[in-house]
C-alpha cells in the first residue's frame, strides 16, 4: 500500500491531470498528491530503517534521507505552483503538470531502487521527464537549453549504462547486480572491470549531478527553466543523482577501493568549485548564477564523499540543507521574474523597496546559501574543511577555502546590489503584486531550513549517522 | 560464425554512417544496423529471453525510431550535413584509430564471464566509439541523435555478454527509456526546426557566458 502511494499514485494522478480540462482541478490534484506523498514519507520515520518491499524496491537510511527531502521540496513547490501557473497561457498546463507528477514518481523510484539496473532506469527517466519542464515557455532560448540538457544528459546516462553493464560484468561471480548481493560479495568482484565501471558510473551520474567538467548544461537549463522547475531540479533531482553517486561510493567502500576513488571525487569536487568560482564572478544573469552555485555545492558534496570519515556525514548534511536552500532561492527568483519580467541582474535592482517580503527572503536565501553561521551549510562546510585538514589534504583545503571566498565575493556583490540597490525607473506594467502563494512556500522552506540546520531534531541526526555509516563515514 | 559475421557487419555499418552526409541515408543505415543487431541475441543465447529482446529491438529500433526521426525532419530543406566540425576524411581516419584503440583495450581486459565470440567486446567498444565520434563531430541535431543511437547499439552489444543474467524487466525498461528519449529528442528537433528554420545546432548559440 505504501509502495503504491509513493511510487504508483503520482504516476496515476499524472494520467488524470493529463486528461482533465480544468486548470483549477489540476492544481488541487497536484497539491493533494504531494500532500499524500509527504504523509506517507513521514510515516516511515517511525518504523524500522530497512524496509524491503520486494527484491527490486526497498529502503535504507540513505534512501529515506533523500526521499524525505524530495517529498518536502515537491510539496512546497506544489503550493508555489498554485500561484505561479495563474498567468494566461495559450497551451494547456496538462503536459507540464503530468510531467511534474511523473517526475515525483521516478524520483521516488530512484530512492527506492535496490538494483543497479533499475537505478539507471529511474535516473534516466528523471532526465527525460525534466526536459519538457525546462521547455515550458517554448521560447528559442528555452529550446536551446532543452536541447543542450537532453543531449549532454543523455550522453552522460548512456555512459552510466555502460558503467552499469561493466559493473554487471565484474559481478559475474555474484550473478546479479542487486545492491545487497554486490555489497555482501564485494570481495568477489573483478577489480579491473570494477574500476572501469566506477569511472563510467561517476562520469554518468556525475553528469546528472552537474559536476565539472560535465556541468555545461546546468547554467543553461536552470537559467531558462521556470523557477519552480529550477527549484525541483537543483534541489531534488540533483539529490537523487547524488544518491546514485553515493551508491557507487558504497560499492567502492565495500570492495576496498577507497584509495582508488577518493582522489577522483576530490578532483571532481575541487574542479567544480573552481569552475563555479570563475563563472560566478561578474555573472549578469541571476538564474545562471544560481546554476553555477549549484555546480559549486555539488562540488562540495563530491569533495566530502572523497575525503571520507566525518566529511561523509557533513556531505549528507550538506545535501539536505543545499536542497532546501536552493528551493528557497529559486522560488525567490521566480517572484523576482514575475515582478520584474527579467532575469538580468541590471534590471532587478532595489528589490527590498519594491517587494519588501521577497527582498528579505532574497537576503535570507543569500545568507543560507553562502554559509553564514546559524544555518546548516555553514556547519557542513566547516566540518569538511576540518576533515580536509585532519586528513592532511592541505592542497585540497587550500583550494576549497580559496574558491569559497571567491564565490562569497561574487555572490555578495550581485545579490546585495539586487536587494538594496536603487530601483530603476522604468517599471514594467505587467508586474504582479506579492500574494499569499508566492510568500507561503518561502516561509515553509525557511522553517524547514531552521529544523534541518539550526535546531536539528534527534531522529534526523540518527538518520544522518546511519546513512553516513552505510558509506563508510563516521 | 554467424555471430562474427553479424558483429563485423554492425561495425562496418557504423563506419558507413560515419562517412555519409545525407540525413535520409543515415537514418536508413541506422535502421539496417539495428536490423542486424536485433538478430544477435538469438545467435548468442537462443531462448525465450532472446526472442523477447529481438522482438523489442525490431519494433523499437528498426521501425519506430527511424520513422520518428524521418518525421522530425520532414520539413527540413537542407537534408545533408553542410559543414561538419571535422571533415569526412578526418572523421573516418579518427574512427579507424578509435577502433584500433577499442581492440587494444579489449585484449588487455580479462573477461570474468564466458564469451561466445572473442569479437564481441572489441566490436561493442568500436561501435560505442564510432557513435560518440558522430555525436561530437556534427552540427545537425538529427545527426547527433543518430550518433547517440549508434552508441546505444554498441552498449546493446555489451549487454549480450550478460543476456541470461539480467532480469528481462530491467532490459525492457532500458529499451523503453531509450525509446522515450529518442521520442522527446525528435519532438525537440521538431521545435528547433520550427523556431530556427533549420535543424542545425549552429544556431543554438544564444546561451553563453
Amino acid at each position: 500500500m505504501e509502495l503504491f502511494l509513493l511510487a504508483g499514485f503520482p504516476a496515476l494522478m499524472a494520467a488524470v491531470v493529463f486528461l482533465l480540462r480544468q486548470d483549477r482541478l489540476r492544481k488541487i490534484i497536484l497539491f493533494l498528491t504531494s500532500l499524500v506523498h509527504l504523509f506517507v514519507t513521514i510515516s516511515f520515520w517511525q518504523g524500522p530503517r530497512d524496509v524491503q518491499f520486494n527484491p527490486f524496491l526497498g529502503f535504507d537510511a540513505a534512501s529515506q534521507l533523500v526521499l524525505t527531502l524530495v517529498s518536502i521540496l515537491f510539496f512546497v513547490v506544489s503550493i508555489y505552483l498554485i500561484g505561479y501557473l495563474k498567468e494566461k497561457r495559450r497551451r494547456s498546463n496538462g503536459i507540464f503538470m503530468g510531467c511534474l507528477l511523473c517526475l515525483l514518481s521516478t524520483m521516488t523510484l530512484v530512492t527506492m531502487s535496490r538494483h543497479m539496473g533499475l537505478l539507471w532506469i529511474a535516473i534516466a527517466s528523471t532526465t527525460l521527464l525534466s526536459a519538457p519542464l525546462i521547455n515550458y515557455y517554448r521560447k528559442p532560448r528555452g529550446i536551446e537549453a532543452t536541447w543542450k540538457y537532453l543531449l549532454i544528459s543523455s550522453l552522460g546516462i548512456a555512459l552510466g549504462l555502460l558503467g552499469t553493464l561493466f559493473l554487471a560484468i565484474s559481478a559475474a561471480p555474484v550473478k546479479t547486480i542487486f545492491l545487497a548481493d554486490i555489497l555482501d560479495n564485494a570481495a568477489l568482484l573483478s577489480p579491473s572491470w570494477l574500476k572501469l565501471s566506477v569511472i563510467f558510473l561517476l562520469v554518468g551520474y556525475g553528469t546528472k549531478m552537474g559536476l565539472a567538467p560535465m556541468h555545461t548544461w546546468k547554467p543553461d537549463a536552470y537559467g531558462e527553466a521556470p523557477a519552480p522547475v529550477g527549484a525541483l531540479m537543483s534541489g531534488a533531482v540533483t539529490a537523487c543523482a547524488f544518491l546514485a553517486v553515493c551508491r557507487v561510493a558504497q560499492i567502492c567502500f565495500h570492495a576496498g577501493l577507497q584509495r582508488f576513488v577518493s582522489p577522483i571525487f576530490i578532483l571532481l569536487g575541487i574542479l567544480s568549485m573552481g569552475i563555479a568560482a570563475i563563472f560566478i564572478m561578474g555573472q549578469k544573469d541571476f538564474n545562471r548564477m544560481l546554476g553555477y552555485s549549484s555546480v559549486e555545492h555539488m562540488g562540495i558534496l563530491a569533495l566530502g564523499i572523497g575525503l571520507g570519515g566525518g566529511a561523509v556525514w557533513a556531505s549528507l548534511f550538506h545535501a539536505v540543507n543545499n536542497a532546501f536552500a536552493k528551493g528557497l532561492i529559486f522560488l525567490v527568483s521566480g517572484n523576482l521574474y514575475q515582478g520584474f519580467r527579467s532575469k538580468k541582474v541590471e534590471n532587478i535592482q532595489g528589490v527590498i523597496h519594491r517587494f519588501p517580503v521577497t527582498g528579505i527572503f532574497l537576503i535570507l536565501g543569500f545568507i543560507v546559501l553562502i554559509g553564514f553561521p546559524p544555518f546548516g551549510i555553514f556547519y557542513s562546510e566547516l566540518l569538511i574543511l576540518k576533515e580536509a585538514v585532519t586528513a592532511q589534504r592541505y592542497l585540497a583545503a587550500f583550494f576549497y577555502v580559496l574558491f569559497l571566498s571567491v564565490i562569497f565575493f561574487g555572490y555578495s556583490g550581485v545579490i546585495l546590489r539586487m536587494a538594496l540597490g536603487r530601483p530603476t525607473e522604468d517599471t514594467p506594467v505587467t508586474a504582479k503584486k506579492e500574494n499569499f502563494f508566492m510568500i507561503a512556500p518561502l516561509v515553509i522552506l525557511l522553517g524547514v531550513l531552521f529544523f534541518s540546520g539550526v535546531f536539528v531534531p534527534g531522529p534526523f541526526y540518527d538518520l544522518l549517522d546511519e546513512a553516513s555509516a552505510l558509506l563508510g563515514g563516521r | 560464425m554467424w555471430l562474427d559475421l553479424a558483429l563485423i557487419l554492425i561495425v562496418c555499418l557504423g563506419v558507413v554512417i560515419l562517412g555519409s552526409s545525407r540525413l535520409g541515408t543515415m537514418i536508413q543505415l541506422f535502421a539496417a544496423q539495428s536490423l542486424v543487431l536485433s538478430a544477435t541475441p538469438l545467435l548468442v543465447h537462443p531462448g525465450k529471453h532472446a526472442v523477447v529482446m529481438t522482438m523489442g529491438t525490431l519494433i523499437l529500433k528498426v521501425f519506430l525510431m527511424p520513422n520518428l526521426l524521418s518525421w522530425a525532419i520532414r520539413h527540413v530543406s537542407i537534408r545533408r550535413e553542410v559543414q561538419p566540425l571535422v571533415g569526412y576524411g578526418k572523421t573516418l581516419m579518427l574512427g579507424g584509430f578509435l577502433m584500433g584503440v577499442a581492440f587494444w583495450i579489449s585484449f588487455r581486459l580479462e573477461l570474468p564471464v564466458r564469451e561466445t565470440s572473442n569479437l564481441l567486446v572489441p566490436c561493442a567498444f568500436s561501435v560505442v566509439m564510432v557513435g560518440f565520434l558522430l555525436l561530437v563531430s556534427r552540427f545537425k541535431a538529427i545527426t547527433q541523435v543518430i550518433g547517440y543511437l549508434v552508441m546505444e547499439n554498441g552498449i546493446f552489444l555489451f549487454a549480450l555478454l550478460l543476456l541470461e543474467k539480467t532480469p528481462l524487466l530491467v532490459e525492457m525498461g532500458i529499451l523503453l527509456d531509450i525509446f522515450v528519449g529518442v521520442l522527446i529528442m525528435g519532438i525537440v528537433v521538431n521545435h528547433i526546426n520550427q523556431e530556427f528554420g533549420s535543424a542545425s545546432t549552429v544556431n543554438l548559440t544564444n546561451l553563453r557566458d
